[in-house]
């Protein structure tokens, strides 16, 4: 508990099937993120007070114990497959009760925290934010350093059109287009890259 | 005054690793929390030449430290992680600064006058909170601040496409004014300013308090109110130092507490100041809001652009307010109510995904209490009345969307996750969703220690005093006498203001007597 709090024995079991089950997959995004995510979200619960800390640990010891009442199987969670977590976790996170919601929300909202702050993720959907970020401090320096001695009253804007066209403000840096496939090959046997240059060369 | 980001942190700013042992101060004013409250307060005190400490009981991160990394910086700058909810029909997730500057460095940085509409009803009790006489303290705090329009081309497809479906219905908005100087839109508003373009009172206000030769100590946490002869004499507590616990008195002419609308009744709780009067606590509104999202076929970038640069009036008599709201991957993934694979799949089209978010004055009211063995217990229950409005405002911004050309709109409705066309928001009056089905969230929460004229009726009275305990004052979201509507930021600093003014008046006329 506390400021060195860590997921030990049958809570990183679970919280290893949660973020197994919960991190975000896609077919052409090959990088396994479970173990990142658990030590995300294991550092999220170090944050917290103990009252929250031990509310995450009911949580988890909740849908471990609780889960085979909402689906499939009478396995404790951490005991089940990919498919069973998640198929549970959605029976729970759909019931009627908000309270019994809570049991998933939490653990929902702390992985997506996790998985979706994550660079890689952040770049596969199309967003280069550290890139962003850094040519966006750039280009505030200079607009500070354009900007006139005499600051004019609020709240008027303060780059007009002298220091910075309207149009170019936020073309200063662009990401690339995020991947949205109009087809997925899985493999790269001698047919399978074949198709996928056929499909390319289509557009 | 400062504009821009300092890296080197101010010598005024004390943390826990320049001191050793218990630390004894002494001050004409003690401060708790630098936030909107106490950092206004602070530094007009400071320049009227009172000898003023604020003690913080987060730390002091420069710019450069503002990351990307949502989860990192949850546990930085927010209170208890980010992990935060009132307790309902319907839990609602809060967020509350910890750190040098307080909530004003996590906010969305809106700045809105209170309405006149309610400085009306306000002043009919309190005359003070008349709008002719809070316009020059608006004014002073506009221009500290630097509440400003954004700069014109930096509002990025979120805010243009909410534009663009207002202007097709024909619907009024209203250009945000922000404090920010050139907010470039690197979007990260929730998490602290990556550019120092927020114009926080870590920014705004505490460079003047330190020109002023104010001193702010971090990692402070307050936990006793002293009293001597029925009067608030200072505040003792524990200084959060990571090798040891060390502790800290501070003895003051008059103490001031401004910790926000949660942690402020719970100290006074604590103390078991107010006991009296039976308010402490109580008149708990939330402004609470929900999120829309909407797809497109063009990218919209939430990434690239400013976090709101602008809110749709329209539907202001009816106590709602629809506003885009262009955030963070971590944060939309957090908004929508799917996990896994289906999510997955939801933000594979992120960029094409709009979000934006409604607020309605709300009636209801909850409680800061605090239960057995020091637990507190924050509990707020949405009216039915307020979801009835909570549902007209979810079909107006689905309508909006939608004559902006959205293809879906996402809802926070269980029942009802997708709005497929227009013609389905009326599944939404045929069908209208519970309390108990609906995802809120806030980040204004206020009136727990409401100022009044009559002791009977609130905590604090019109100089902003503690009707119960002389030399005690309170000067933040607390004392808001009601719901306002508009985010609370410049209304806080307003107040905060007027209560310096008559306090530093009474302390140099104490000293002249």
């Amino acid at each position: 508990m506390g400021p060195d709090f860590v997921l030990r024995g049958r809570t990183r079991r679970i919280a290893q099937a949660v973020a197994d089950a919960m991190a975000p997959r896609w077919a052409e995004f090959e990088v396994d993120l479970s173990d990142e995510v658990l030590e995300e979200v294991e550092r999220m619960i170090r944050a917290y007070p103990i009252a929250i800390q031990l509310a995450v640990l009911g949580s988890l010891y909740g849908i471990e114990f609780l889960s085979p009442l909402f689906g499939p199987g009478i396995k404790p969670l951490s005991a089940c497959d990919r498919a069973t977590v998640l198929q549970r976790m959605e029976s729970i996170a759909n019931h009627r009760v908000p309270q019994v919601r809570m049991l998933v929300m939490l653990l929902k909202v702390m992985v997506s925290f996790s998985a979706y702050s994550r660079p890689e993720v952040e770049g596969f959907l199309g967003y280069r934010r550290q890139a962003w970020r850094t040519a966006r401090q750039a280009f505030r320096e200079r607009l500070l350093a354009a900007d006139p001695a005499e600051l004019p009253p609020v709240p008027t804007p303060l780059a007009d059109g002298r220091v910075v066209s309207p149009a170019d403000y936020l073309r200063f840096f662009l990401p690339e287009r995020a991947a949205r496939p109009a087809a997925v090959t899985q493999g790269v046997a001698q047919g399978v890259a074949t198709a996928a240059t056929d499909a390319k060369e289509a557009g | 005054m400062s504009f821009v980001a300092t890296e080197q942190k101010p010598a005024s700013i004390i943390t826990p690793a320049e001191t050793r042992g218990d630390l004894v101060l002494s001050a004409d004013v003690v401060v708790v929390g630098s936030g909107a409250g106490g950092a206004t307060l602070a530094t007009t005190l400071a320049e009227a030449g009172l000898r003023v400490v604020v003690l913080e009981e987060g730390a002091w991160y420069p710019t450069r430290e503002y990351t990307a990394n949502v989860p990192a910086m949850l546990g930085r700058v927010m209170r208890a992680g980010g992990g935060t909810a009132m307790m309902g029909r319907s839990p609602v997730p809060y967020l509350e600064g910890k750190c040098v500057g307080g909530t004003t460095v996590v906010n969305g940085g809106m700045c809105w006058r209170t309405p006149e509409k309610v400085l009306d009803e306000w002043a009919r009790g309190l005359p003070e909170l008349s709008s002719a006489r809070l316009d020059a303290h608006f004014t002073e705090v506009e221009t500290t601040i630097h509440a400003r329009y954004q700069d014109d081309g930096s509002q990025g497809g979120v805010n243009d496409a909410f534009k663009r479906g207002a202007d097709a219905l024909g619907w009024k908005l209203s250009r945000n004014k922000r404090n920010q100087r050139h907010c470039v839109g690197s979007n990260d508003c929730v998490t602290g300013c990556p550019s120092g373009a927020k114009q926080s009172t870590q920014y705004s206000w505490l460079p003047r308090f330190f020109a002023a030769g104010g001193l702010l100590y971090t990692h402070c946490k307050v936990q006793k109110v002293r009293t001597e002869g029925g009067r608030a004499t200072g505040v003792s507590g524990t200084l959060l130092d990571p090798w040891k616990a060390r502790r800290f008195t501070v003895q003051a002419r008059a103490v001031v507490l401004a910790c926000g609308a949660i942690q402020t009744p719970l100290l006074l709780q604590r103390n078991q100041i107010g006991k009296a009067c039976g308010h402490v606590g109580r008149h708990f509104t939330i402004h609470p809001n929900i999120k829309l999202s909407a797809r497109f076929s063009t990218p919209v970038d939430n990434l690239q652009g400013t976090h709101q640069a602008w809110q749709c009036v329209e539907f202001r008599n009816e106590g709602i307010l629809l506003a885009p709201g262009a955030i963070p991957l971590a944060f939309m993934s957090a908004i929508f109510p799917d996990f896994g694979p289906r999510l997955a799949e939801r933000m594979r089209d992120a960029r094409y995904i709009a979000t934006g978010g409604i607020l309605v004055d709300d009636h209801g009211e909850g409680r800061v209490r605090l239960l057995p063995f020091g637990v507190p217990w924050i509990q707020y229950d949405v009216t039915d009345a307020d979801q009835a409005k909570f549902v007209r405002a979810a079909a107006l911004l689905a309508e909006l969307y939608f004559a902006a050309g959205a293809e879906e709109v996402y809802t926070p409705f269980h029942h009802m996750p997708v709005i497929g066309s227009p013609d389905d928001i009326k599944t939404l009056y045929r069908h209208p969703p519970r309390v108990e089905d609906t995802e809120y969230f806030t980040a204004h929460i206020m009136g727990t220690c409401r100022m009044h004229a009559h002791p009977k009726g609130g905590v604090v009275d019109a100089d902003g005093q503690a009707w119960d305990l002389p030399g005690l004052y309170i000067a933040d979201a607390s004392v808001l006498p009601g719901t306002i509507g508009v985010n609370p930021q410049v209304t806080i600093m307003a107040l905060a203001r007027l209560i310096a003014i008559k306090l530093a008046d009474r302390l140099k006329r104490r000293v002249a007597a």
